[in-house]
């Protein structure tokens, strides 16, 4: 049994920077890859800020922010990744730029290191069968905040070994989640659920049914949950939506994931999300008061 | 009698019935609660006023604010004590011959302007209001369950709905404490037209084997975090419930998500409804477990 008590992270943006939190607040120590000085920066900063607004809401120490700190080493040299135990792949969102760094990374890493990617919408046992001994690579899809949010998917690709499996889940329970096995098909669990609930959305949103802000309205209050779905939608971006349930439908010709023509619309105008300043909800004139 | 008090008559006194009775009755207006029997009215009543006091005894109203409500709480079988009211809240069985039959009665017993709302879940709007000589008084206004605690309605206009109508209708139920979103005359205005296919696409994710009922509960959980998760909450709706929605909105779309997934059927025929038979997707009732 494999207990993975060094981690390579690939990528210091949104998702590897969470990661890597996560995995050193479990007491193990992690490397985290990327193109540049200045992007390490800014993910240790991000990472900084993080736990300080932690601090300040009285659930962490001073000390515990510079132990999870002292863990994390940032690094542009892939051999630097020499003797880790588990990679997980956390990139940018394109096949090529993931298929090419984990080709690089499994000729550095030990031939029984684990391989792993975060990606939301790519399939993993494409990834892996670009790769010597696909068997040891597996998906773990971990939602953003990685930090605050429960669950993790793991994703067993049609060549991953199951004791790979076994020991990603232990893994998994171990840094404090909730694993959920999945087979890898588009979407897996959970965005497979959630894609074309938000198209639906999307659809009727541009069908005049009701304003995004009654729309959100009602299912928050309605349901109860958390966030509308068009505020959700500004805040994973719009443009990354309209890419994952894309993909899905390419890979599936199933009409639910088919993304509704606003979505393509809204990419063109620069209409993101939440990053760009303006969504369905986010920088839009009916923002305000629910009638 | 305070000065924005009207007369407030609700139709049906089931589950939503008794729950709008309650809101209307604790904002200070007159309420009359009607039912076709009088079991049916003091099984309504019973619960208002159970609700009224269960709320006073946890603190949540005054007993003064709870007796006040009780004594704005009338019941009755007769058609005729519903002619002073200013608004009238349909909450009868969801039939549309029903409902209809019901408007065409209530013209001939209530004033020129009283207003008509269906708390119709998936019926048309503008079909209902046809049962009416005037139908530009109807207007939808669908509360959720429970209505006494449920801050959300969706407002639909039927198509020949006064915008008058509307404004009034909004007035009244920003008056009793409510949060409006205005919708269309579509089958599930938002929140049904979104969660029925939700629902069924969960029990189809089940069906095809990508989750049990517990790691997609719990996935949903902790990844989207739904208070509740697709399989809690449709045990919590019942399954019969489930596909009745779901079939109706099915009809009137004819797009294969709001079919309700053969699952549904055969947990239908096991009796495995959710909650209220012990069993649904998870189980209630330890005695009927296997070898127990
Ligand atoms: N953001 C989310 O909500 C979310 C949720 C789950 C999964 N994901 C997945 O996680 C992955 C990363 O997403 P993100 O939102 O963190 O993106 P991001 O753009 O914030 O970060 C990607 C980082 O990867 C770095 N990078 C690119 N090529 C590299 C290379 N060859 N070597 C090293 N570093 C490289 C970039 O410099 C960047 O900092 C994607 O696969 C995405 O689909 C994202
Ligand atoms: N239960 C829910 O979750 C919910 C939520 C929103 C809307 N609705 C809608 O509300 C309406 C009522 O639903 P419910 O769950 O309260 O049903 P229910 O079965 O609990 O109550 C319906 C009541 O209407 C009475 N009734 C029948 N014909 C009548 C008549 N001619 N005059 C007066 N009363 C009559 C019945 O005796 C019964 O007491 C339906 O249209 C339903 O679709 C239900």
């Amino acid at each position: 049994m494999r207990t993975f008590q060094r981690v390579a992270v690939l990528g210091f943006g949104t998702m590897g920077g969470g990661i890597a939190q996560v995995v050193a607040a479990s007491g193990r120590d992690v490397v985290v890859l990327e193109t540049g000085q200045e992007r390490i920066d800014l993910g240790v900063a991000a990472v900084r800020d993080f736990l300080d607004g932690g601090i300040r809401r009285g659930k962490a120490t001073e000390a515990d922010r510079d132990a999870v700190l002292a863990r994390i080493t940032g690094t542009t040299d892939v051999a630097d990744l020499a003797g880790v135990d588990l990679v997980v792949e956390a990139v940018t969102e394109r096949r090529e730029v993931k298929a090419e760094l984990l080709g690089r990374v499994a000729t550095v890493v030990g031939e029984d290191a684990v391989l792993t990617t975060n990606t939301s919408a790519l399939s993993v046992t494409d990834l892996a069968a670009a790769l010597p001994r696909p068997e040891r690579m597996a998906g773990l899809h971990f939602f953003n905040p990685a930090p605050l949010m429960a669950v993790v998917e793991v994703v067993r690709a049609l060549q991953t070994d199951a004791d790979v499996i076994t020991d990603l889940v232990a893994f998994v329970e171990d840094i404090g989640k909730s694993p959920v096995e999945v087979k890898d098909r588009p979407g897996f669990l959970v965005n497979r659920l959630l894609m074309p609930y938000l198209n639906d959305v999307v659809q009727e949103y541009d069908d005049e049914l009701a304003s995004a802000e009654d729309i959100d309205v009602a299912i928050q209050l309605g349901l109860g949950y958390k966030l509308g779905p068009l505020a959700l939608l500004d805040l994973i971006g719009i443009d990354v939506h309209r890419h994952a349930t894309e993909s899905a439908y390419a890979a599936t010709l199933d009409p639910q994931f088919a993304p509704p023509p606003l979505l393509a619309q809204m990419v063109a105008a620069g209409y993101l999300g939440a990053k760009s300043g303006r969504g369905f909800r986010v920088g839009t004139e009916e923002q305000g008061e629910a009638r | 009698m305070t000065p924005n008090q009207l007369t407030v008559a609700v139709l049906g006194a089931g589950t939503m019935g008794a729950g709008i009775a309650v809101v209307a009755a604790r904002a200070g207006h007159r309420t009359v609660l009607r039912d076709v029997s009088d079991e049916a009215v003091h099984r309504g009543l019973d619960n208002a006023g159970g609700f009224l006091r269960k709320s006073a005894s946890l603190g949540k109203l005054t007993p003064e604010q709870a007796d006040a409500a009780l004594a704005n709480l009338t019941g009755s079988t007769d058609l005729s004590d519903v002619a002073p009211a200013d608004v009238v809240v349909e909450a009868v069985f969801e039939d549309l011959e029903l409902k209809r039959a019901l408007f065409a009665e209530l013209d001939d017993v209530v004033s020129r302007d009283t207003l008509f709302h269906t708390n119709t879940s998936t019926l048309s709007v503008t079909a209902i209001a046809a049962g009416s000589r005037h139908p530009e008084r109807v207007v939808g206004t669908h509360y959720c369950n429970p209505a006494q605690l449920m801050k959300l309605v969706e407002v639909a206009e039927g198509r020949h709905t006064a915008s008058e109508a509307t404004k009034r209708s909004l007035e009244f139920l920003h008056g009793v404490g409510k949060t409006t979103v205005i919708t269309k005359d579509r089958p599930g205005f938002i929140l049904n037209r979104f969660l029925i296919p939700w629902e069924n696409n969960c029990i189809r994710a089940l069906e095809a084997g990508l989750g049990t009922v517990e790691s997609i509960d719990r996935a949903v959980l902790g990844a989207l975090r739904h208070p509740m998760g697709p399989f809690q909450l449709l045990d919590v709706v019942g399954l019969d419930v489930h596909k009745a929605v779901s079939m109706r909105l099915y009809e009137q779309l004819r797009e294969p998500r709001f079919a309700p997934p053969p699952l549904v059927d055969r947990m239908i025929a096991a009796g495995d409804l959710g909650r209220k038979t012990g069993r649904g997707f998870y189980t209630y009732d330890s005695t009927r477990s296997f070898g127990a």
